[in-house]
């Protein structure tokens, strides 16, 4: 009777296994959403994010006439996912999410716009002023400068763009090494404003971080961790979406990202982003990063 | 033996005299348990201090410490002025009625699915007795029921074996963004730690105490009911309780995934290095931690049923007797009640969103469509293994792997005879290597040992501050003394008590992040700032749970022994009698202390958890798998010692 009862279970567990197994996939069809859900990669503080990309949702939001809404996310992962299985419509992604996403999606991934500076990004490797460390032509000299004096070197998040695979990929370029054979210590502190922390107050010799965030600090963080290199420019972050929303919906949100200066709302979001104004762009200016992921690029592990 | 009827749990009964140790036969007197176990530990620490690098430099190199040392106080110097603004604050409060939601929602849920889950992977439940000896009785393949018992004992071991975070990037696919996705994926990691509490304590009831419930027909559910459950219900209570209190406090994944969460948002403003935004967020944190301590205190105290206990209530009114297990539950449910109120329809809104119904999405779980999003992970199921590295497999990719150079080629240099030299050892560790499953058991050492040193560190410093955090010693010690203190010696007592209650509630309120990223501010990243942390936080975890079993003690065995010196008391009597109850917590805490430690290599330890994430964050799910195949069989080896061992054990 009790054998009964188990014998019963273990089958009924088994069926319910294989019914999740075999339930089939399908791609859902293209349709207007009747809701727009906004994420972003988070790399500033959730105040900033939740003000300005809530001004942006608003803006697309009086644009489009599809209620709009901007969900903060604090994993990169997870916004890739949110986009990918279309919990999100819209997403604004670095170059390296950007890459992700097109890895996990194809096609169906679609570049609506990126902004003007996004184009030609920069990042910096900065020093702590007390360390000594001068003005470097290249990272092959910061490389050589740096053997056997036991430095240790920051990076920002590991998923990042221009605080991570960036500053790598020119630094293995340069001076053909890892910066973990360099470097005593190579950490993640998390964001772009504590890499720039952390060196200022002598936690780490070395970091690499993007430029709007350092352009942002106040002189007196500057002064602590001055710039000692800056790197060749390279294309960064763009809104993406689902090609399933329809072309008539990413038309309409493309025509509001590049209005974005014709509203109030928009105006100051765009003096958040340090930006002009929001331009044209295609995947293809982002398959350089496909490449390079798909090439199996060192990240650090 | 003694007599009693099994099927009430009001059973007066004394402490047992502790178990007889594992492993022995009967008739076998002498204690080797006790050396056996401490050899282990010392090899095992040995072995901690020398399979990974620790860095001692910034403690031993005067120059680095004084540099240390001005770091970590101009980091806690940041923690001098909270930010008070009212609309931070009034987001804090946001953040903390979201939190205490979710997290009840998810402990709820958790408590309910891993009662299920335990009744298949409890042995006693689902398998029975059984008259087999030795290796035949953990056979998985004996009877089907036992396949059955594995089969969910892996089940949970999984479960809480992926990091919470983990379990919301999947289900962020499955019902989308929202305050639910966290308390979800809370819920699932923890259903795997309750059910396996659940399942070890109701194994650890004595076959011989429930078997007159058997012999007089009642089959096995029938027997959980009278039987078991009754027996472990005051372990299961205060285990789950102990959980329920550690999900409020810092589950960093509520609120990850859009929606709002203390912890969350503790773990978001440090990497923005808003030091003032972060201690108003800890102050709040400590709030809730208090409040959680002071309402499962009561709960505790409602269901407390043994009437020997020290402070049991004997006299008052057959209904006021029996209303307080109904107060307790009641209160216990209207927290629940409240909690799904508030994410469905109370004012919930998170911080920039609009107030909705959170628990809508749950509608997707049923509806089938959501679940074709998990093929999204699929290749979560097929591990890198790189059996290409030790010749297995396709031939021209194993050549490939030759020519390069980067093949396992074990015995090049020193042939298996020379296994005495420690050279031959060195050129074996460096081949092996080349092989990716090697490297990925090799990260394993990291948590391992800083979970190892850390739960030690942190046994020891909870042992000790058990005595002034106990309420019996400090507070009533007259009881059993037959002294009468004057009233500035009471008062110094109670003092002390006050503030080993505040240490302890600090230690485990901040969360152990909150401690890794302290001591990395003086370590630097690295293991000692893990273990530190692990060390700290543990040590307010166990020395709540610690003294809790000392004050359950009747005073009647202390005022026999008591000899003029609490302390002496303390040591030679109250230590002895819960010395068990404390092993049970210690190897609980141990467990717990991998997975954190697991999740602190993020933080900057390095190791498994950092490879993990950092695999997992740039979807490279096949390597990420490979590595949480690594955590899940770290997970299920320490959870089969721990029951072979049987250190768990039911206190009543």
């Amino acid at each position: 009777m009790r054998q009964k009862f188990f014998d019963s279970l273990v089958l009924t567990m088994a069926l319910a296994v294989m019914a999740l197994i075999f339930t089939p996939l399908s791609v859902s069809a293209a349709q207007a959403p009747d809701k727009i859900t906004i994420v972003a990669i988070p790399d500033d503080s959730a105040e900033n994010m939740r003000e300005f990309f809530g001004l942006i949702a608003r803006h697309i939001e009086a644009a489009t006439g599809i209620p709009t809404e901007y969900v903060h996310v604090e994993n990169y992962a997870a916004t890739v996912t949110a986009l990918a299985t279309g919990r999100a419509q819209l997403a604004w992604f670095g170059a390296v999410t950007t890459a992700q996403a097109y890895l996990m999606m194809g096609d169906e991934l679609e570049v609506v716009a990126a902004r003007d500076i996004d184009k030609e990004f920069i990042s910096y490797f900065i020093a702590n002023a007390e360390a000594g460390i001068g003005p470097v032509s290249d990272l092959k000299e910061l490389a050589e400068m740096a053997a056997g004096k036991n430095w240790t070197f920051t990076f920002g998040s590991k998923s990042s763009t221009s605080s991570h695979l960036m500053p790598r990929n020119f630094f293995a370029d340069q001076s053909g090494k890892r910066p973990e054979q360099v470097f005593r210590t190579v950490a993640y502190s998390g964001s772009h404003d504590v890499v720039l922390q952390k060196v200022a107050n002598g936690e780490f010799h070395l970091g690499g971080l993007g430029q709007p965030p350092y352009d942002r600090a106040s002189a007196e963080l500057q002064a602590k961790a001055p710039i000692i290199y800056t790197t060749p420019k390279f294309t960064n972050y763009c809104f993406a979406t689902r090609a399933s929303l329809g072309r008539e919906t990413i038309d309409q949100i493309h025509a509001a990202l590049l209005g974005l200066h014709e509203s109030e709302e928009g105006r100051q979001a765009l003096g958040y982003l340090k930006s002009e104004g929001f331009v044209d762009a295609d995947i293809s200016e982002w398959m350089g990063y496909v490449e390079l992921l798909k090439s199996g690029v060192d990240i650090g592990n | 033996m003694r007599t009693q009827p099994p099927i009430t749990c009001n059973v007066a009964t004394t402490h047992r005299p502790p178990a007889a140790p594992p492993f022995s036969p009967e008739g076998d007197k002498r204690p080797w348990g006790v050396w056996a176990a401490i050899f282990t530990i010392a090899v095992l620490l040995v072995a901690a201090f020398t399979a990974v690098e620790w860095d001692f430099s910034s403690l031993t190199d005067p120059d680095q410490r004084r540099l240390a040392l001005g770091r970590m106080w101009s980091w806690m110097a940041a923690f001098r002025h909270p930010d008070f603004s009212p609309e931070f604050l009034r987001h804090s409060w946001a953040l903390t009625l979201q939190t205490l939601s979710a997290a009840v929602i998810g402990t709820f849920l958790a408590i309910i699915a891993a009662i299920l889950l335990a009744l298949g992977s409890s042995r006693a439940v689902s398998v029975g007795e059984e008259n087999l000896k030795g290796w035949r009785r953990d056979f998985p393949l004996r009877r089907p029921a036992a396949l059955f018992c594995s089969l969910c004992r892996i089940i949970q071991d999984v479960l809480r074996a992926v990091p919470d975070f983990v379990w919301a990037v999947i289900l962020v696919a499955i019902i989308g963004l929202g305050p639910l996705t966290g308390a979800l994926a809370l819920a699932l990691n923890i259903t795997g730690i309750l059910a396996k509490i659940y399942s070890e304590l109701w194994d650890s009831v004595d076959e011989k105490s429930y078997e007159q419930v058997r012999a007089s027909g009642a089959g096995r559910l029938t027997a959980l009911f009278y039987g078991i459950g009754p027996l472990a219900a005051r372990s299961v209570q205060s285990f789950t309780l102990m959980r329920a209190e550690c999900a409020i406090r810092n589950a960093a994944v509520i609120g990850a995934v859009g929606g709002g969460g203390l912890g969350s948002d503790i773990w978001y403003q440090i990497q923005f290095g808003a030091w003032s935004k972060v201690t108003t967020l800890l102050l709040f944190t400590l709030a809730l931690t208090l409040s959680a301590d002071l309402v499962s205190n009561f709960i505790r105290r409602q269901l407390r049923s043994d009437s020997n206990h020290p402070r049991a209530v004997r006299t008052g009114s057959l209904f006021r007797q029996l209303a307080r297990s109904y107060v307790a539950v009641g209160v216990a449910l209207a927290i629940v009640g409240w909690s799904f109120w508030f994410m469905g329809w109370g004012n919930n809104a998170p911080p920039g969103q609009e107030r909705r119904n959170f628990l809508l999405p749950a509608v997707e779980l049923v509806s089938g469509e959501a679940w074709r999003n998990i093929s999204f992970f699929e290749r979560m199921l097929q591990p890198e293994i790189d059996l290409a590295a030790v010749g297995i497999g396709d031939a021209d990719e194993v050549e490939a792997r030759r020519a390069a150079g980067t093949s396992v080629n074990l015995f090049a240099e020193y042939g298996p005879l020379s296994a005495w030299r420690p050279a031959a050892w060195r050129a074996w560790e460096e081949e092996l290597s080349h092989w990716f499953g090697w490297r990925v058991i090799k990260s394993a050492a990291v948590p391992l040992a800083m979970a190892l040193v850390g739960t030690l560190l942190g046994v020891a410093a909870a042992g000790l501050l058990s005595y002034p955090h106990s309420f019996s010693f400090m507070w009533e010690s007259s009881h059993f003394t037959g002294e009468s203190p004057p009233w500035w010696l009471k008062l110094l007592r109670r003092l002390q008590m006050v503030i080993a209650r505040l240490t302890g509630l600090i230690s485990r309120g901040v969360p152990e992040v909150m401690w890794a990223f302290l001591f990395i501010s003086f370590f630097g990243p690295g293991l000692l700032a893990g273990m530190m942390a692990i060390a700290i936080h543990s040590t307010g975890v166990l020395v709540r749970v610690f003294s809790e079993s000392i004050d359950n003690i009747p005073y009647r065995r202390f005022e026999q022994s008591f000899s003029g010196s609490r302390a002496a008391c303390f040591g030679l009597v109250a230590v002895p009698v819960a010395w068990r109850d404390w092993l049970t917590y210690s190897f609980f805490q141990f467990e717990a202390n991998v997975r954190t430690a697991v999740v602190l290599g993020i933080v900057g330890a390095g190791g498994l958890g950092f490879q993990f994430s950092f695999n997992f964050e740039w979807f490279r799910f096949e390597k990420a798998a490979t590595y949480l195949m690594m955590i899940i069989a770290l997970t299920i080896i320490i959870d089969r010692i721990s029951r072979l061992l049987r250190f768990s054990r039911v206190s009543r």
